[in-house]
């Protein structure tokens, strides 16, 4: 059973969201290959080839990889599909845009957002925003998976190092055409696989007091900075922080909800957390029905004393 | 453009809360009331938008679905679509299935642009328009945040996890809609009586050729595992010191 | 928070499984294509108005209220963008007709409207309301060249209309009133003298305000055979259609008053306005009539959907608030465990619930009176709609009022102050008893005057629905302990009636005496008759049939009890009213 993951990274580090989808597709099979796809990538070959578990790292080395394009990216995936009994990839913006395209042309049914592994081709996914949770097994002879990484650990860093191999990049008049990037900098971890997220929610009140309140105790906790929705079309906080069924999908071992009231579509992004914390001024809020700690009470003196309390 | 078309799905309404069938055969859908998919709403928007901006002549809804989902279809009808159409189906097929559906409906209608949501949320699979342009084998551009028509091409700023992504994709594309692409409006009580007069014509899936067969069994679906019930502490000193005692901080 | 959600499926359930609208429609061939879908369309979609737009500016509009400012009312901020956003949507033309722009839907579908506006936004809804009965008024009684110029304008929304009718010395009783209509030489008259209570009299939302206002004729008689009728703008209508020179029409001043702060309810001043007469010299008070049916339905819904919206909040609240533990149990409890506050809610929807039924059932009367081509089916319809108006208008407001009560009262202390809102709507339902005729005055109406219409005829044929409901009731056992319930309220209703009407309680100080104990036994007994006609028309196991049996049941048990009390102290006769020497008061 041989499993090929698509890599996922900016250019310049190899996601955490990776090396959790490989804890996914060691469990639908024994030898894995990693595709290490963009422009410049021998870094990132090189770091996908120590973790455990992946046997080969395939370099698709080409500047019409360098953005991610769905097309190029989908082209690449097929060339290789043919030697594969299970495609896989992080449920990332990327792996989200492109998987469905190879699937399609491989005329299997994909199974999204996997947050279970039961059998190699029987899975649980979450439907109805994670209301409910649907097993699934399928019959195609190649199964397509995204993997939800917040349902699976990193794998570890293994001892030694796969073999990597560059593979021939098939070429074309690539339609879709890169414009530009607006990538959000931060110093901060990354909100998908921070070990803490603070986030923030609309009784913030403006973008300033977002930053203001959020940004110390995120400092202090070094944790990533999230926000509810409602945040986000406030114009409070840019829309790749938006924690919940249609932002990021986060578990992180502890994660504080500030002035969030807990609406269905944000708990669906962050009910996994190990540990919930909610601090809200309603104490009728439904965030408080999956806290494990709530704490009522206005989050301008709340924060300030966690701070404190946190010396 | 001349037509823009939108698939649009019929699910259970975003404010009901789902409840999972006691047999674990899937969510009860019986009486409950059932809407135009959020993201759909906003594809059809969007077609609406750029129609009245003049970049559209005409917008052409279908739907795969129960006989029920014409009042989907209905409503698009009233938000400002011209034409509809129903692939009538009691079974619901999957993603792969319903692309192929379209694939054909493309053939016969030939827009120059598909905008479909990005996901149903019932499925929650995120599929369908991608399936579509691979199908076609057109350009996508998915989780759009917004569009403006450059000549004969698109220009679209997609919601990406690392921030905003812009994209110039040529026509015919496929397009799908995130929330923040734009608001939908209500309709006006004399659109929603136009609408009833509006075509809708009805057929299914064997009249376009297309197996709809289930590739995927379902096995079970349940409610997902609780949470126990949590504590609430008093002040922000309680709270530090309850979370050191977890290992967490 | 709380939130205000139009209630489509329980709409859907009476029109489709209890009222079977369709067939009924099918029969009048200007709805011939008013079918289901339609009904739910537009339903859905002005309930994701009232949500989305008007109840957001409920507490807003209440908090500020309207001020006068240079002698013009300015409403709260966001009013005039939402009625700018109704008109646009074309929600005003609903039932208005189609020969002057509306869409003419029936009146069942708009009282459902009027509901959701009710719900929403009170002070909102009334604009429209009022314009509404203007243009019935206009459309029923004026030339034609005055309907030429202003229905296209009121349909549309762009002008909105008042009713003119209260003095400070006349107001239950109209025929005292002094304003004067002097005849001018070009056929239109002066028109001079003070109104108060005037609701939407004056505002900033749209470009003219069209008054209906009573006045007398030089050559009037006294009293209400000496009133007529007219039509004041505010501003004149030019030549263009278009608005032009004021017509000497100003605000005196706005109300101070308990509820419905966002509705500008003004003293106006007509110093010589020009008017128009509207109908014949001297029949005004009859003009104003025509309408008063469907305006007093409105103001029932008023009382049906603030207490709706009471109930929406209070429901949501009671699930989430932990407060005391349940009976047999060890934990804090949602107070929804508690048998006090499931009493309280269970009252609400089972008067909610039978309250919608009962202005349905008679809404589709009034459809049937207009629409219908069978001209006995009309006369049968108009004298259920004429029997129905009072007790809708009195039974449904007095209600309403108290399910707002109960609403406040789930809340606790919450309740009380203003964050929630349920105070509000305390405030603003307690209007619907007193205007549009005091609930005391329609009491009278159905007890002196409704009860012998027709020499019984309306009363004979409500009594015999009544009574075949519990015939096709029987045979179901499931059924059996609801159906003997409102067979013994029928029992009580039918005994009271016939004392009244031609018994021992039949002079009028009887009459009197007994009318507003009389219209409540007579409310009662109908909401359970339509208790058992939707649970007749449930059928499978869904969640909404298990809530009508439960809500039946509660009714049954815990209210139409309330029937035998009322039929008792009725029975005692006017003697301990009117025993006591008014001086003595």
């Amino acid at each position: 059973m041989t499993v090929l993951l698509l890599a996922d990274h900016d250019h310049h580090t190899l996601s955490e969201a990776t090396a959790r989808a490989l804890t996914a597709a060691k469990q639908t099979g024994n030898d894995i290959h990693i595709l290490v796809t963009g422009s410049g990538v021998s870094a990132i070959a090189e770091a996908a080839a120590t973790l455990e578990g992946i046997s080969t790292v395939l370099v698709a080395d080409d500047p019409a990889l360098a953005a991610n394009l769905a097309e190029p990216l989908a082209a690449t995936i097929l060339s290789l599909a043919g030697q594969y009994d299970t495609i896989a990839a992080a449920a990332t913006s990327v792996g989200k845009d492109v998987l469905p395209r190879v699937a399609a042309r491989l005329d299997v049914m994909q199974i999204s957002d996997v947050i279970r592994v039961i059998t190699p081709d029987t899975f649980e996914r979450p439907i109805y925003a994670g209301n409910a949770i649907e097993t699934v097994k399928t019959a195609d002879p190649v199964r397509v998976l995204t993997i939800r990484t917040s349902a699976f650990n990193p794998a570890p860093a293994g001892e030694g190092m796969a073999e990597i191999k560059t593979i021939a990049v098939p070429q074309n008049t690539w339609r879709t055409r890169f414009e530009e990037e607006t990538v959000t900098k931060s110093d901060r971890p990354e909100l998908a696989s921070a070990k803490i997220v603070i986030s923030g929610g609309r009784a913030l009140g403006s973008a300033d007091r977002f930053r203001d309140v959020l940004g110390p105790l995120a400092e202090r906790l070094h944790a990533a900075i999230g926000a509810s929705r409602a945040a986000v079309d406030a114009g409070y906080a840019p829309n790749d922080l938006q924690v919940g069924q249609t932002g990021k999908v986060v578990a992180p071992d502890l994660y504080i909800a500030l002035g969030i009231s807990g609406a269905i579509q944000h708990l669906a992004g962050m009910k996994d957390s190990k540990i919930i914390v909610a601090i809200n001024k309603d104490a009728d809020a439904p965030i408080f029905q999956v806290a494990d700690y709530g704490l009522v009470g206005d989050l301008f003196e709340v924060v300030p004393e966690l701070e404190k309390a946190l010396g | 453009m001349k037509t823009i078309l939108v698939p649009v799905k019929m699910v259970l309404d975003a404010n009901v809360r789902p409840r999972v069938r006691a047999d674990e055969t899937g969510v009860d859908l019986s009486g409950m009331r059932l809407s135009i998919n959020p993201f759909c709403e906003i594809a059809v928007e969007e077609a609406v938008r750029l129609k009245e901006a003049g970049q559209a002549e005409e917008i052409v809804v279908v739907s795969i679905g129960p006989a029920k989902a014409q009042d989907t279809l209905r409503q698009a009808l009233a938000m400002g679509a011209d034409r509809a159409l129903l692939i009538e189906t009691a079974d619901s097929p999957e993603p792969l299935a319903i692309a192929k559906l379209l694939r054909a409906v493309v053939e016969q209608e030939k827009p120059d642009l598909v905008i479909l949501g990005k996901q149903a949320v019932d499925d929650d699979c995120n599929q369908t328009g991608q399936m579509l342009a691979s199908l076609l084998d057109w350009p996508q551009a998915t989780f759009a945040s917004a569009i403006s028509v450059e000549g004969d091409r698109l220009r679209v700023t997609r919601e990406v996890d690392a921030g905003l992504q812009i994209l110039s994709v040529p026509l015919p594309a496929i397009v799908t809609t995130d929330l923040r692409l734009n608001e939908p409006r209500h309709c006006a009580l004399p659109n929603i009586m136009k609408a009833r007069k509006k075509p809708l014509t009805v057929s299914n899936p064997a009249d376009y050729g297309v197996d709809t067969a289930r590739r995927l069994t379902v096995i079970a679906v349940r409610p997902p595992a609780t949470r126990k019930a949590g504590i609430r502490v008093s002040t922000a000193a309680e709270l530090v010191s309850d979370l050191r005692q977890t290992g967490v901080l | 928070m709380p939130s205000y959600k139009a209630p489509v499926d329980e709409m859907m359930f009476l029109l489709r499984d209890v009222l079977d609208v369709r067939s009924v429609f099918a029969d009048m061939p200007e709805q011939a294509d008013t079918d289901e879908d339609t009904i739910q369309s537009v339903l859905e979609e002005a309930g994701r108005f009232c949500s989305d737009i008007l109840y957001p500016l409920n507490m807003t509009g209440d908090v500020e209220g309207c001020r006068l400012e240079n002698g013009a009312v300015i409403t709260p901020k966001g009013f005039a963008a939402a009625y700018h956003a109704f008109s646009e949507a074309g929600w005003g033309g609903l039932s208005a007709s189609p020969d002057y722009g509306g869409q003419g839907l029936p009146r069942t579908i708009q009282i459902l409207v009027d509901e959701m506006l009710s719900a929403s936004n009170l002070s909102f809804g009334l604009f429209p309301g009022l314009t509404r009965g203007a243009v019935e008024t206009i459309e029923a009684h004026a030339t034609d060249n005055l309907k030429t110029l202003y229905l296209p304008k009121m349909i549309a929304g762009t002008w909105t209309g008042a009713m003119a009718l209260t003095e400070s010395n006349a107001g239950s009783d109209l025929g005292l009133l002094k304003t004067t209509a002097k005849p001018r030489d070009d056929g239109s008259y002066t028109i001079t003298g003070t109104k108060i209570f005037i609701s939407s009299g004056d505002h900033d939302m749209a470009e003219n305000v069209i008054h209906l206002v009573l006045a007398r004729l030089p050559d009037a008689p006294a009293g209400t055979k000496g009133i007529s009728l007219f039509l004041c703008p505010k501003f004149l209508v030019r030549g263009d259609g278009k608005p032009g020179v004021h017509n000497n029409i100003s605000v005196g001043a706005l109300e101070h008053k308990m509820g419905i702060h966002a509705q500008p309810t003004c003293v106006m001043n007509y110093d010589g306005s020009q008017g128009w007469l509207i109908g014949t010299p001297h029949r005004g008070l009859a003009a104003m009539f025509t309408m008063m049916n469907a305006e007093r339905l409105f103001v029932g819904v008023q009382g049906l959907g603030v207490a709706d919206a009471s109930y929406q909040t209070a429901a949501t609240y009671a699930l989430e608030r932990l407060q005391g533990r349940a009976p047999n149990s060890n934990t804090t409890s949602p107070i929804i465990a508690h048998p006090d506050v499931r009493r309280m809610l269970l009252s609400m929807r089972a008067f909610i619930e039978a309250g919608r039924a009962l202005t349905l059932f008679t809404a589709l009367e009034m459809d049937k009176e207009k629409f219908h081509p069978d001209p006995a089916m009309r006369h049968a319809a108009a004298g259920l709609v004429a029997l129905l108006t009072p007790v809708i208008k009195a039974a449904l407001t007095d209600f309403g009022f108290e399910a707002t009560v109960q609403g406040q009262q789930v809340l606790g202390g919450h309740g009380y102050i203003r964050e929630w809102g349920q105070e509000q709507y305390v405030r603003d339902a307690r209007i619907a008893m007193i205007y549009e005729g005091t609930n005391g005055i329609q009491a009278q109406d159905l007890v002196l005057r409704k009860l012998t219409l027709d020499d019984g005829q309306p009363v004979a044929h409500l009594f015999g629905l009544i009574r075949k409901t519990l015939n096709t009731a029987e045979p179901v056992p499931e059924l059996a302990s609801i159906r003997h319930a409102v067979q013994n309220a029928f029992t009580h209703l039918e005994t009271v009636t016939k004392r009244l009407t031609d018994g021992d309680l039949s002079s009028t100080e009887e009459r009197n005496a007994a009318a507003v104990d009389y219209l409540r036994l007579f409310a009662l007994t109908c909401f359970g008759w339509l208790w058992l006609k939707m649970t007749l028309a449930t059928r499978d196991n869904s969640d909404q049939a298990i809530r009508k049996l439960a809500t039946a049941q509660f009714f049954a048990d815990r209210i139409l009890p309330q029937t035998a009390s009322l039929a008792s102290q009725i029975g005692t006769g006017s003697a301990a009213i009117m025993a006591l020497p008014a001086e003595l008061f």
